[in-house]
């Protein structure tokens, strides 16, 4: 344990010194308090909503959970993804390893540190999203509600620790630091934006539109055409709904904008067109997506699993 | 003198390509050890197995007491590590890198400064504690390394290819240091090199890896007895004039095995007993001796003879 802690602190130290978690913190705090700022705005203008709105970002491009859902890969891949091979091409890890600790012990080191890192940025923009907007709006969040922003961070932390899982997988099953980004941004752009458009393609493929529209014919009252949609059509839309929802379950960025819209009571989909719905309760949320929270949870467990016993297996070789 | 080293069959391969190859080998207490070999013969795979970084495919292989396998961690407790490139981390000073490695070896905070101070002081890096490993020439940077392959206070001591891309002046200083450490600590040290004369004059037994194979293990003052066969020698002479007549004659001296010319030297290859009828000879020729010397072998011909005769087969 000695050894991890001394890795991990380390590590830490890296991290927090780091440009690249500096910048990214810096980005995350900076967009987080815009996008409360316009939650501001929408709960001033709709009297009686709800202060997780400031998460939800009404009437804006962005919200809390659409920066996660675009930054947040980026932020864990960032600080997995060089994290052993790095020291591997550095010619450190021999030196490290060359002590008398555990070889666990640097890998849990360098999990520890990172997850320390994500957390805190996590909690810390929540945080600050919070202390900005409760002066501005004059009163603070309700136990509910302070317990679904208490949810949303809990998530919010899986989701990054899932990315840091991944990116220290990379690392230490790529040699190269150049191998492991370009896996990282691979793996980035296939679940934020291919499976996406990947899933809508696929299911206009698969389900093409069975019916139409009806034509009722003649003018209605204001001079439009009147059309009704026809029982097929229906049901096709909702087939291939379906099937488009199913494809991106496979993604985790999708998984955490389900979960954390349904713990904060809002609908999202995508950059700049969100829905409000009904606010379910916070146990009625985790009811609800409790096989989303899992899989991400289970998905983080497993990437790290692999690249701890990846790295036991290191074969340290000349060079390394 | 005890063991800290002793290999049996160790050999470590990767795929088909075999990297060492059963070496048997003993490293005693005390001993500078150099282990030579031309790029790729197997040394720093032999280094890492010693190490308990890499696994052996066959054979064992006991440091200071402890199975290189079942005893790793105990291994890593008392052997020390430097690898060939720079090892620390450049952006931490040099004090901060050894205070690290301090703390990965668990030492308590107040014993641990005082050996960073005193590994600084060592290898003569106290007035660059607080500078960051990356301002450093090479030379400094393998004066940290070797303070930071001494924090643990370790028996024995790797040191792979230490002077690769040194200066001269720096290579003389690294080598001043293993000695000094060798003799006032007592330090048994390993030395993986290709520098033929680095190995020369630091090193008091050799070990000549090529392809994975040991191909020789003798200690530096049995090397020239070996070279020659027993107790014949070489001498080296200069003379005021060498006619054919003379080389003639010398051929015929008994004790004197052969006979050759190097530019304005020649050499006399024979038995100890024989010099005093060289000499005679000469003088009878009507010749002076400017110069009479035995030669000793230069560890690149021992190398080269080795490495030759295992190349031929």
């Amino acid at each position: 344990m000695a050894g991890t802690m001394t890795v991990a602190s380390k590590e830490l130290r890296d991290q927090f010194g780091s440009k690249r978690f500096l910048i990214l913190l810096g980005l995350i705090v900076v967009l987080g308090s815009l996008s409360a700022y316009q939650g501001v705005d929408y709960i001033r203008n709709n009297v009686g909503s709800s202060f997780v709105y400031i998460f939800s970002g009404a009437r804006m491009s962005f919200s809390f959970i659409q920066i996660m859902v675009f930054f947040g890969p980026i932020l864990g891949l960032a600080l997995g993804f060089d994290s052993v091979n790095k020291e591997r091409t550095n010619g450190t890890l021999s030196m490290v390893l060359g002590q008398p600790i555990y070889r666990d012990s640097v890998i849990n080191g360098k999990f520890i540190a990172g997850a320390v890192a994500l957390i805190t940025l996590a909690f810390s923009t929540i945080a600050i999203m919070c202390g900005i907007t409760i002066p501005m709006l004059g009163f603070a969040p309700t136990l509910e509600e302070a317990l679904k922003i208490g949810a949303l961070t809990m998530l919010t932390t899986v989701y990054l620790l899932l990315w840091l899982s991944l990116g220290i997988l990379y690392s230490v099953v790529f040699k190269r630091t150049s191998t492991s980004i370009l896996f990282s941004i691979a793996t980035w752009m296939t679940f934020s934006i291919v499976l996406s458009i990947l899933a809508a393609a696929l299911s206009m493929a698969l389900v093409p539109p069975d019916g139409d529209f009806i034509d009722e014919g003649g003018p209605g009252e204001q001079g439009w055409e009147r059309f009704t949609i026809s029982p097929e059509y229906m049901e096709a839309m909702q087939e291939r709904q379906a099937l488009q929802s199913a494809i991106q379950n496979l993604s985790p960025t999708h998984l955490y904008q389900i979960t954390a819209s349904s713990i904060l009571g809002v609908s999202s989909f995508g950059f700049g067109s969100q829905e409000f719905a009904r606010t379910a309760t916070l146990p009625e949320a985790l009811a609800n997506n409790w096989a989303n929270i899992a899989v991400l949870a289970v998905v983080m467990v497993v990437a790290f699993a692999a690249s701890y016993m990846a790295f036991l297996r290191i074969e340290i070789r000349p060079g390394d | 003198m005890e063991n800290v080293v002793e290999t049996h069959q160790l050999t470590k391969a990767y795929g088909e390509f075999v990297a060492v190859n059963e070496l048997d080998m003993e490293i005693k207490r005390g001993e500078i050890f150099g282990f030579l070999g031309p790029n790729g013969a197997g040394k720093t795979t032999t280094i890492l197995m010693l190490m308990g970084l890499s696994v052996p495919t066959k054979g064992t292989a006991i440091v200071a007491g402890h199975d290189i396998v079942e005893e790793s961690r105990e291994v890593r407790t008392v052997a020390s590590i430097l690898p060939e490139y720079s090892s620390l981390y450049g952006d931490l000073t040099a004090w901060e890198n050894l205070d690290y490695i301090g703390k990965l070896n668990d030492q308590p905070k107040e014993e641990r400064e005082d050996r960073v101070a005193e590994m600084l002081e060592i290898v003569g890096m106290s007035m660059w504690a607080d500078t960051k490993l990356e301002s450093f020439s090479r030379g400094m940077k393998q004066r940290v390394g070797i303070a930071s392959a001494l924090m643990k206070n370790p028996q024995i001591v790797f040191l792979d290819e230490p002077t690769i891309g040194l200066d001269p002046v720096a290579t003389k200083e690294v080598r001043e240091l293993v000695l000094k450490l060798n003799r006032e600590k007592e330090l048994t040290v390993v030395l993986a090199s290709h520098l033929l004369h680095e190995v020369q004059v630091t090193c008091n037994k050799i070990g000549i890896l090529n392809r994975g194979k040991l191909i020789l293990l003798e200690s530096m003052e049995n090397l020239n007895r070996v070279m020659s066969g027993g107790e014949d020698r070489r001498i080296e002479l200069r003379l005021t004039e060498t006619t054919p007549d003379l080389i003639k004659d010398l051929k015929a001296v008994n004790g004197v095995k052969s006979v050759t010319q190097e530019n304005n030297a020649l050499y006399v290859y024979g038995s100890v007993d024989s010099d005093l009828e060289v000499s005679k000879t000469i003088v009878s020729h009507g010749a002076y001796i400017l110069m009479m010397k035995p030669r000793e072998y230069t560890l690149e011909e021992i190398f080269m003879k080795y490495y030759n005769q295992e190349v031929a087969g």
